[in-house]
């Protein structure tokens, strides 16, 4: 029987394999905020032209495009400028408990970073909520040495 | 200046999650071939072409050097644009810039995705791959969510950080979300070129999971495969080759930010909801349109909406009504296909989203809308003069526009 | 039609650039700006030119906006060689919506990543990836030896070239893999590759980045006195497929043509000073040459034994050293035009061509010089 040409499709594998790159990134600001995390402290880089304090600090500044490398410290407490509920994690493994993932930006700084607030329902949660980091009892320099927030009653 | 116009558009027959009948290939032959049967073109009078889609996606890179054998493209200068999920209307941008500067006088634009090809968690993974990677050296935990750094759920997170934002400063709430998401989905329905086609109560919304508060599975946009093509013309080519009855690009403008849901390692200052892009962006086009007053002037929007949320949002932010009022615009009807300010009668991204081709389906709807051949039941019954057509990606940080309307500005 | 005016450019090459991406970008775009006495404001419209692959990462210019000045600015990407996002900046000004546009290009395929792994993405992903006979190296081999084979020339042509580009290279601040001491002995005596490329023959892997200011002719006027005038552009892209003639290209001939015809020349040949090619194999130097109707098909020994394309021949080919001083990807078409800017304003120090005042830069993309894009520019205004 002759082959016949008919409508026929097929799958095949192409991969795209990012673990071939070799990235070159800069880790200065990570280091200076996860150095002063081992002593329980947070520290960013502010610039001098419009005072912009970034948590963690790049070496320049993305408004004015000057180097900047003023070090500050800012406080480990601060306000919700907005949050989500996860239900599930990255790999979309469901959560046991819902989590409360929240924009903080930390008072003395003005750009935001993500972090846990734990203690209180999901409902309750608002943006404009004043939270405080917890510390682990013995950090290490390591992002995780704060974690979580907690509501903060002012 | 020369006047450009969008004088036909070719779609895919249909944009669903799995083409299995054809591949990539032969996918963006149907758009590019429904183009020039549309117009009544061949493929000899294109004088160049534009040629967007988001390749990791896909995972094949420079995908035009092997398409173009089968889109009738051979011998053409041919230029691809990729800009995240912007580009689609980059890519439709492109050929307006080659087509004004005199360069060309008939530019064909190709945009395309084929999501069931790829993995787009991947894909979009890959935006930050370095950056999230730098932060778990540092001691991120990605999965416990605890600790600094980024929250989990993908996309759906980050848009869940805007959504959150939005409704805070708007005073929106979330069954207006719901509410959105079901006239979109309901128009869609009318649309034979959606993907998600059901006609869909505000209950169905609120019956769906939630995935990070306050988005829904309801909320958020599936991943298509389709492919769109439009042909791009100037005034002297509209006059020769067409009736007339063509839509104009009577303003135009793109814009960037930061990364604003990504900066991990530099600090994120921007709120994702904040949007600066798209109000430099959409006073540019309006400028150049010639439009004072976006809510009078513009008779309908197509906004570029991953999330349902969203289309009340780019309301405001493109400046077609004050922050805070688009709910209620909502809530008053101003945005049903029958309303003052009919909003996504396609359905929008939210409904369809073959990513390459999702931020050029919003002007060439406008288009169809503007030239009232619009397929389906999704026509909108006043007369449109003018439209306004928005695109939105990077990581939450680039803006288009494009505004089209029924004759050229400066006429 | 408006004329475009090329007012500035600078550059990094090297092998590894020892910085990130965003920090090689940012300390690029802030010494140019304090060099043309601008600030990022001062530009319209930024058209960067970078690529998924090459990078690693998803929307390659989402990383990249911020460290070369956009933030809050009018965008866009091109993802394809540079010569084409320098075409697209110059039809954006044409337009007449802007007056002046950036256009960078950049990879980093020195140090991140291995160039000729994100030719193998580039390759149709249903055929020629599962196979895996062809890559990079090949293609060009293959596509080397047609032409090599079509007019009965010996290798030793491909030697001579190479030697030829690699001791230019080795005068240019801007170029990092130059051999001041090549001869084709040398060349001949590199590793061997794919057979009859050796290593000398192939482009460098660089970490580089390129920028160029565009302005519109009033602004160009004012930013400077030395503008070079874009006066032609053409570019066009050819079949996927390896069953056409590889010893010839037609789609570099028809770039040319669209260019030429653009720039109002009847005579490429005699009114061009100088080219800068992107051969990114030293075989593909004469193919793309021919295509462009400078030096009779075929006559490659002829060029190299009578001096042609030396700096003070008729026709200076790829007087930088071209992409085998350096190749940044992508960046690499923005390069070529950088070079030819350099020779067209008197500042290409040891490689100056005398009296250049106009200039062709070509860039491709794809296997077997698929896609080619060509860009006459001049001092003289037309």
């Amino acid at each position: 029987m002759a082959f016949e040409m008919g409508p026929e499709t097929r799958q095949v594998q192409g991969m795209w394999d990012i673990s071939t790159y070799r990235y070159r990134m800069e880790g200065g600001g990570v280091r200076l905020l996860t150095e002063a995390m081992k002593e329980k402290r947070i520290k960013g880089v502010r610039c001098n032209e419009c005072g912009m304090v970034y948590v963690p600090g790049p070496t320049y500044c993305r408004k004015c495009f000057v180097d900047i490398d003023e070090v500050v410290e800012v406080e480990d407490r601060g306000t919700v400028m907005s949050y989500c509920v996860e239900l599930a994690d990255v790999r979309g493994n469901p959560r046991e408990t819902p989590l409360i993932s929240a924009m903080i930006e930390l008072d003395g700084a003005d750009s935001w970073f993500v972090g846990a607030v734990v203690g209180i329902e999901p409902e309750e949660a608002s943006v404009g909520m004043r939270v405080k980091a917890v510390w682990a009892e013995n950090p290490v320099g390591s992002l995780s040495d704060i974690e979580y927030f907690e509501v903060l009653e002012e | 200046m020369r006047n450009v116009a969008i004088i036909g558009v070719g779609y895919t027959p249909v944009f669903v999650s799995k083409r299995k009948d054809v591949n990539i290939v032969e996918m963006i032959s149907e758009s590019v071939g429904a183009a020039l049967n549309n117009t009544g073109l061949t493929p000899d009078d294109i004088q160049a072409v534009t040629y967007g889609n988001m390749q990791t996606f896909e995972g094949v890179n420079l995908p035009h050097l092997w398409t173009s054998d089968h889109m009738r493209a051979l011998n053409k200068p041919t230029i691809r644009i990729s800009t995240g999920g912007t580009t689609g209307m980059s890519t439709l941008q492109a050929a307006y810039y080659y087509v004004a500067s005199g360069m060309y006088d008939l530019v064909m634009a190709v945009t395309w995705e084929k999501q069931s090809e790829g993995d787009s968690q991947v894909g979009l993974s890959g935006i930050v791959v370095p950056e999230a990677m730098t932060m778990v050296q540092h001691g991120m935990d990605l999965f416990s969510g605890k600790g600094m750094g980024f929250g989990g759920g993908g996309s759906t997170g980050a848009a869940s950080y805007q959504a959150m934002s939005y409704l805070h400063h708007s005073g929106a709430s979330p069954e207006h979300i719901d509410k959105m998401a079901a006239l979109e989905r309901s128009n869609a329905a009318l649309n034979p070129y959606a993907h998600l086609r059901k006609k869909t109560t505000v209950e169905d919304v609120q019956a769906t999971p939630m995935v990070a508060f306050p988005l829904r599975f309801g909320h958020t946009c599936p991943t298509s495969d389709g492919a769109t093509t439009a042909i791009v013309a100037s005034e002297e080519m509209v006059n020769k080759l067409t009736d007339g009855n063509v839509a104009w690009i009577v303003g135009l403008g793109s814009a960037t930010s930061d990364p604003c849901t990504a900066n991990f390692l530099e600090g994120q200052i921007t709120d994702p909801a904040e949007q600066m892009p798209a109000k430099i962006a959409s006073e540019k086009a309006y400028k150049m349109a010639g439009i004072e007053d976006p809510g009078r002037e513009l008779d309908m929007c197509e906004m570029y909406n991953g999330f349902a949320h969203q289309s009340l949002m780019w309301l405001e932010k493109l400046g077609v009504c004050k922050e805070g009022e688009a709910h209620k615009m909502l809530d008053a009807g101003a945005l049903n296909i029958e309303g003052e300010m009919p909003t996504n009668a396609s359905g929008g991204v939210f409904s369809t989203n073959a990513i390459g081709a999702s931020a050029m389906n919003r002007p060439t709807e406008c288009a169809l809308q503007i030239m009232r051949k619009i397929e389906g039941g999704h026509q909108i019954p006043k007369k449109i003069k003018k439209a306004l057509s928005h695109g939105w990606g990077g990581m939450f940080q680039y803006v288009t526009v494009m505004v089209l309307a029924d004759e050229p500005v400066s006429s | 039609m408006r004329k475009v005016a090329i007012v500035g450019q600078a550059q990094v090459n090297a092998s590894d650039v020892g910085k990130s991406r965003e920090r090689m970008l940012f300390d690029l775009c802030k010494g140019f700006y304090d060099g043309m006495g601008i600030t990022r404001h001062d530009i319209d419209t930024f058209v960067l030119c970078s690529n998924d692959f090459a990078a690693g990462h998803t929307i390659s210019n989402v990383f990249e906006d911020c460290p070369v000045g956009a933030y809050m600015k009018d965008e866009t990407k091109v993802e394809a060689d540079g010569v084409m996002a320098v075409t697209y900046a110059l039809a954006r000004i044409m337009s007449g919506l802007y007056d002046t546009a950036l256009v960078v290009g950049n990879s980093q395929g020195g140090s991140v990543m291995r160039p000729y792994l994100v030719m193998d993405y580039t390759m149709s992903p249903t055929y020629d990836r599962q196979l895996g006979l062809l890559n990079e190296l090949s293609s060009a081999a293959l596509q080397a030896r047609a032409y090599l084979d079509a007019y009965g020339l010996g290798d030793e042509v491909l030697d001579r070239i190479a030697a030829r580009n690699l001791r230019n290279a080795a005068k240019n601040p801007d170029a990092f893999n130059g051999k001041a001491d090549a001869t084709p002995e040398s060349v001949a005596g590199s590793d061997k590759l794919y057979e009859p490329l050796k290593q000398d023959h192939c482009f460098p892997f660089t970490d580089g980045a390129c920028v160029l200011l565009l302005a519109g002719e009033e602004k160009a006027k004012e930013l400077t006195d030395k503008p070079v005038w874009i006066r032609g552009v053409g570019d066009s892209l050819d079949s996927y497929y390896p069953e056409r003639n590889l010893a010839r290209s037609k789609s570099v001939k028809l770039a040319g043509e669209r260019a030429f015809k653009m720039a109002g020349m009847n005579d490429p040949a005699g009114e061009l000073d100088l080219v800068e090619v992107s051969a990114k194999f030293a075989s593909q130097e004469p193919i793309i040459c021919e295509g462009l109707g400078l030096f009779a098909e075929g006559s490659a020994s002829d060029v190299a034994v009578r001096g042609l394309a030396e700096i003070d021949g008729a026709m200076p080919v790829s007087p930088s050293g071209g992409a085998l001083g350096a190749y940044p990807l992508c960046a690499g078409g923005v390069t070529r035009v950088a070079e030819c800017y350099k020779q067209l304003t008197g500042s290409a120090g040891d490689l100056q061509v005398a009296d250049a005042r106009t200039a062709l830069a070509h860039g491709q993309d794809g296997l077997y010089l698929q896609h080619n894009a060509v860009m006459v520019v001049s001092t003289e205004e037309g």
